[in-house]
């Protein structure tokens, strides 16, 4: 889910930079840094939302570089464990199906997706219950649950499932 | 021996072979000190398979309780609950998703305006994040939410679990419970309060 927090930077600054125009080059670079970024404390960094203080800046011994501690508000996007959300299907296999919810992309395999429903495979590869009453395909919303995080580099990945109560398919893409 | 003993570290092929080290062992009493040190690692391996169908079973056991505790082991393990407020640095707040739509398009109306200067660039999460929330928004008012999920504080209901109710937006207090446990405890407490909720949050939809 989204959370809206204040995070702090130490951000390095070129004496190029230095004149009038300190302030928005050193917001400009915070913005290059840090928006997209994911970590596994607070997420995907999805925006900056303003700047709460700058702090005074300390010139690095050696360098001309100098470091400005920055404490900026932002909207991050976080996937927790026990969470329900809603995610769109993106693509199906005999493994499971993947989903997208924001920025996160969820796995859900086919031992968390309910007995009675069973790959089909075909151009548009679906689960489908053994009546034809539901159907899991490209592009269907889900709600699934959150049962693990894992935190790269660039992104984060879930793993979820269908399997408890008043989890599964919200909306079918071949009704609509 | 040696030979017996290497062929007894294998599981399968060690059935028979596993018997002899252990038969010989008690026999052989006076047998070098190393081999003795031999026949007391394979006595214990072979005490393992010696019990030879228990053991391959055990085995299979093993391997299957591993599987079954996979997921069966989940159903004896207490559900997962959300703890949000764990894991988050403090004064973190929540969102729902309303009120990060209104946010995230307020930020993207004033990239319009700045996109003049081309280094400044949307990040692709950004994007997503934006079309995932107005994908999911129900109200008409994301404030009127707020204040009718904060009566629900006051019962202990914390943070997190206000914004998956808000996100998910469930019909019946069963839904609620089913989907959030760490409520279920105090499902005694918080029934009526959680059905006054969805009466509201009912009235505060966007019709489709």
């Amino acid at each position: 889910m989204f959370f809206h927090i204040v995070l702090e930077r130490n951000m390095q600054l070129h004496p190029r930079h230095f004149g009038r125009n300190l302030r928005e080059n050193l917001v400009a670079k915070l913005m290059k840094d840090v928006e997209g970024t994911c970590s596994g404390q607070h997420g995907f960094v999805v925006a900056i939302t303003g700047i709460e203080n700058i702090g005074k800046g300390l010139i690095r011994d050696g360098t001309g570089f100098v470091s400005f501690p920055v404490k900026y508000q932002c909207v991050v996007f976080r996937p927790f464990k026990g969470e329900i959300l809603e995610a769109v299907v993106t693509m199906v296999n005999k493994m499971g199906f993947f989903a997208e919810a924001g920025p996160v992309q969820i796995f859900v395999s086919n031992h968390l997706i309910p007995d009675d429903m069973e790959f089909q495979s075909g151009d548009m590869p679906n689960y489908t219950t053994s009546d034809g009453s539901v159907k899991i395909q490209k592009d269907s919303e889900v709600r699934l649950k959150i049962i693990g995080t894992r935190v790269d580099a660039t992104e984060i990945f879930c793993i979820g499932t269908i399997k408890d109560d008043f989890l599964g398919v919200i909306n079918d893409p071949a009704s609509v | 021996m040696s030979d017996k003993g290497g062929k007894g570290f294998t599981l399968p092929n060690g059935k028979g072979v596993k018997s002899t080290p252990l038969k010989d062992a008690p026999l052989k009493d006076s047998s070098a000190k190393s081999k003795k040190a031999r026949n007391v690692q394979f006595s214990s391996q072979g005490s393992k398979s010696d019990k030879s169908a228990p053991a391959s079973s055990k085995a299979n056991s093993g391997k299957g309780g591993k599987g079954d505790s996979g997921i069966g082991g989940k159903k004896e393990q207490e559900p997962l609950q959300l703890k949000v407020e764990n894991e988050l640095p403090k004064g973190a707040k929540c969102l729902m998703d309303c009120e990060a739509a209104d946010i995230l398009q307020g930020i993207q109306e004033q990239m319009v305006i700045l996109s003049k200067d081309p280094t400044i660039k949307l990040p692709v999460s950004f994007d997503r994040g934006l079309q995932y929330t107005k994908k999911s928004t129900h109200y008409t008012d994301p404030e009127s939410v707020r204040r009718v999920l904060e009566n629900l504080k006051t019962y202990g209901v914390t943070d997190g679990e206000i914004c998956v109710i808000a996100n998910v937006y469930p019909e019946t207090a069963d839904e609620v419970f089913a989907l959030l446990p760490s409520l279920k405890a105090r499902r005694i407490m918080l029934d009526d309060p959680v059905n006054d909720v969805l009466s509201e949050l009912a009235k505060l939809k966007k019709s489709a």
